[in-house]
Parts: C-alpha cells; structure tokens; sequence
C-alpha cells in the first residue's frame, strides 16, 4: 500500500514541478529565456534577431579595465 | 536590440586552464585506451611488468578518460557557459583556481596509484578512500563556485544549460559519497560498508549513473549551450528544454539493475531496472532532436562548419546510443549481448560518438574565445580531425557488434548431449580479427585528438592578449 502512495506522491511531484517550471504568465518568458545564450554578445544577437526576427535583450561590452586580466594558464 | 551596461569581466583564466588539461589528459587516456587495445591484439604488449598489466591499466584508461578528459571538460564548459548565461563573474577566483589543481591532483593520484594496484575494486570507481575522501571535497568547492555565480546572476532567469550543469554537480556528488562508504583499513585500502547482491546494487546504481550523469547530464548542459551558440539560432524548444530535464533526472537514476540481470539481484529489481531503461529513451530522444532541430533553416551551415558537424554528429550518437542502450536492457537481448565486447561497443558509441565529439565541438569553440583568436590555427585541420574521429569510432562499434554478437553465440551454444559445443578459448580466437580493426579504430581516433592537441597549441602559442581582455569583459 504504502508503496503505491510514494509511486503516486512521485508521479504527482514530477508533474507539479514541470508545471510550475512551464508557467509563462506573459507568454513570452520562456522564448526570451532561450535567447539567452546570445544576450551577452551584441554581435551574436543582432545576427539572431536577424535570423529569427525575435528582440535580444543584449548586454553591452564594458570597457576593457586596465591590467586586468592575461592568457597564462 | 536593447543594450544595458553591466558589470565585471567573466574569469576565463580557470576555464583556460581547464580546457587545456582536457585536452592533455584527452591524449594520454585515448593514448592509454590504444595501448590496452593493442594488449589484446598482441599480449607482449603487457611488457611482463606487473604495473603494465591490462588489468591495471584498463581502470587508468576509463579513470582518465572520464574524470580527466571529460571531467575537465565539464568544469570548462560549465564555468564558460555560467558565467555567460547569468552575465556575471565566477564566484570566488581563489575557490575556483581551487577547483582546478585539486580536480588535477586527484587525476594524478589516480595516474600514480592505479598502476600500482591500489584499487576498490569498483568500477569507475576505483580510486582508494583517501583519494576519494580528497575529491569530494573538491567537488564540494565546485559545488560552491558553480551555484554561487547561479545565486549572484544579472539575469531573471537561469538558462536551461544551467539546470543540467547543477543536477549533474549535485547527483555525482550523491552517488559518489554513498558508493564510496566504506571502512578505511590503511591510507590505500577500505572495504565497502555494503556486501553481496546489496554492494553490487549499489555498484551499478552508482555505475550506470556515472553514465547518466557524469557522461550524460553534464554533456546535455553543454550541449543546450554550444549548439544554439554555434548555429546562431535559440534552441529549437524551450519547453521541451525543461521536459527533458524533469523526466530525464527522474528516470535516470532507476535504470541501474540492467547491470545485474541474471544475477543474484532480485528478479522484481532486474525487471524495474528493465521498464525503467525502456521508457528513459523517450526523454533521451525528446532531447536529441531537440538539440537536432535547433538546426532548422540552418542545416546548410554544416556545409562549411566543421565545428557544427562535430556538434550534430555527436547528437546522432547520443540518440544511437541512447536507442541502443534500452534495447540491451531488455532481459532476453542482454542474455547474448552480456558480458561480450557488444557492451564495450555500447559504452564507446556513447563515450566517442557523444562525450567526445561534443567535447570536441566545444572546445573549438572555446577555445579562440578564451584565447582571443578570431578562429582556431587550422580549421581544416579541424575538417581532419572531424574524418578521423568518426572512422575511428565506426569502426571501433562495428568491430565490436561483430564481436560481441559472435560471442554471444559461441558461449550460449550447445551439443545435442548439452555440452557446450565451443570452449572459451576458441571463441576468444573467433573475437581476434575485431580486436584488431578496434585497436585500428583507437589509432584513427587518437591521430586526431593528437591533431587538436597540435591545433590547440598553435593557436595558445600566438594567443592575444588584447582580445582576450576584450573578449572577457561582460560580454
């Protein structure tokens, strides 16, 4: 019996949490998620708005800082 | 397009320097896979050393290979893409400089004390305890640097690449703590706290996860950033991105008694393993073609881009696999293909085909990026190196369905009188001519790890400083 109630708890809580995870009150939460990959790349995203005719909120590139940064490994 | 201005420059020196052991330790595991082949072409090449034993040096192979080179793949590409997807710095430069010289001697403990006989005995898990004590602890660091930068993201939403990467760090740091239990006799030597049917249980709960996770989940995490990135289109379903996740993480972790059918494991365990395999090719499917379709309207890309070919090929072995796999789980198909070189063919469709050539795509990608190159040295050496991957993994799977299948029926063979009607050894002989056309195999694709190897340094040799920088900021 009781083994029955945990199966069915399992079930019910896989389907609640791709629900909840698929909630998209706007309806456009999800597409813009998938845009996301290109946002911090403005050249990237203009070409995939071009391509796909979707808006990008894009990150624009900050100014290199001075003595940051270097290629050793 | 709308622009905001926001914050720090990513950390790519860590994500440098991961890709860069991936690519070290890809050569010396593949190198070590090579050698262990040509051991069962030509057993001279045991060399009569106890250290150099196939016995040995076949647990150095996987330990390299999965937790060298795909390992220090995943740490590259997670800190890439994290740092990218929530358009902040990685949390804690020391923590994950930390990361990446502990993951690197815990690799090298394995390089020195497997050789030497130190083993659990346990596969894919042979490391001895205080090894094994060593990397959960700087899997915990991991842990921290990864969901950290997740916490402190710019961006309202965590990327989908994201919840992959996260369920991959959590479920391996899990099957590792509770497979690694056991009581420490000596700095090198533990017995497991379980025993009989329950240790072997829990083994390949633990081994079929190692697959699930540590070579499945981690790579999807990759795959739903790499793919979109290189083709230049978002993937293909969102919402499918998140099915995917959901059924995949829960139906993974039952599959592993398929490991143990005919054994003393209970037969209801081996039957759920079985059910649970067959319906995982449904979230495994629903991903690949959703990787797959992210092409749609781009296809003609793979004309010219060899990056994108290595990206899709590896689709196309990872729903090959993921088809075959649940077939084998089957009790009546895995009571031929058990135990013979099919399973070994199995493994390497998903760990050449999939792991690897992912991994490859990647890290093409990365690469120029993190170093501030338009592009890698050759690209046409990366055409090559596409060809010689993927002869050398059709060959090495073809020879050993071959193998696998004739061995299956050499052993389960019978004589009117019910002897058995071949002894081991003849079919041993029979399983020859494979061994050979799978250490050819081994050779083609080794030839062209070593060809990116060479390709890689090219392109680190005349890195540029200026772009780097650029290139690291936010961005």
């Amino acid at each position: 019996m009781w083994e029955v109630i945990f199966n069915l708890a399992t079930v019910i809580c896989l389907y609640g949490a791709v629900e909840y995870c698929l909630r998209d009150p706007s309806g456009e939460a999800l597409d813009e998620a998938s845009l996301i990959p290109f946002a911090d790349d403005p050249q990237v995203a203009r070409r995939v708005e071009l391509a796909t005719g979707k808006q990008v909120k894009a990150v624009a590139p900050e100014e290199a800082k001075p003595g940051w940064g270097n290629v050793e490994v | 397009m709308s622009t905001a201005s926001t914050g720090q420059a990513y950390n790519y020196k860590v994500v440098r320097q991961f890709v860069i052991a991936t690519v070290v330790w890809g050569v010396i595991g593949m190198a070590m896979g090579v050698w262990i082949a040509s051991q069962l072409v030509w057993p001279d090449m045991n060399l009569d050393l106890p250290w150099t034993t196939f016995g040995r040096l076949r647990p150095l192979h996987t330990s390299l290979v999965i937790f060298g080179f795909a390992g220090s793949a995943q740490f590259a590409a997670s800190y890439y893409a994290v740092q990218r997807t929530c358009q902040v710095r990685l949390y804690s430069d020391w923590l994950a400089a930390f990361t990446f010289w502990g993951w690197q001697s815990v690799i090298v403990i394995m390089l020195v004390t497997l050789p030497l006989g130190y083993t659990t005995t346990k596969e894919y898990a042979e490391i001895e305890f205080s090894g094994a004590v060593w990397m959960t602890v700087v899997w915990v660091a991991y842990a921290i640097v990864f969901f950290t930068t997740v916490v402190q993201r710019k961006t309202q939403h965590i990327y989908v690449g994201n919840w992959f990467f996260g369920a991959f760090i959590v479920v391996i740091a899990m099957l590792h703590v509770v497979n690694h239990l056991s009581i420490p006799v000596d700095w090198f030597k533990s017995y497991p706290v379980y025993s009989g049917a329950t240790d072997a249980m829990v083994q390949w709960w633990y081994g079929h996860n190692a697959v699930g996770f540590f070579l499945t989940t981690g790579f999807l995490g990759m795959m739903y950033y790499f793919v979109p990135k290189q083709v230049g289109r978002p993937v293909y379903s969102y919402r499918l991105s998140i099915v995917h996740f959901w059924a995949l993480i829960t139906l993974y972790i039952w599959a592993g008694p398929h490991h143990l059918h005919y054994t003393a494991l209970p037969d209801w365990a081996q039957s759920l393993g079985m059910a649970m395999s067959l319906i995982l090719l449904a979230p495994s499917w629903g991903g690949m073609i959703n990787g797959m379709m992210t092409l749609s309207g781009a296809w003609h890309k793979l004309r010219t881009d060899p990056i994108l070919r290595f990206l899709v090929l590896s689709l196309a072995f990872y729903g090959m696999s993921t088809f075959e796999g649940p077939m084998m789980a089957i009790k009546t198909v895995n009571a031929l293909s058990h135990y013979t070189d099919w399973t070994i063919g199995h493994v390497h469709a998903g760990a050449l085909g999939w792991v690897a050539m992912i991994t490859f795509g990647s890290l093409y990608h990365m690469i120029p990026k993190v170093f501030g190159r338009e592009q890698m040295y050759s690209v046409p050496l990366i055409n090559l190196h596409f060809w010689l991957a993927t002869i050398g993994t059709v060959l090495y799977i073809a020879s050993m369905w071959v193998n696998g299948i004739t061995q299956g029926l050499m052993w389960r063979a019978v004589n009117d009188d019910g002897t058995l009607t071949y002894s081991f050894v003849e079919a041993l002989q029979a399983s020859h001519p494979g061994f050979v056309v799978r250490f050819a195999g081994g050779v083609f694709f080794l030839g062209g790890m070593l060809l990116m190897a060479y390709n890689t340094w090219r392109t680190v040799r005349v890195a540029d400083l200026k772009v780097a920088h650029s290139d690291a900021q936010i961005a």
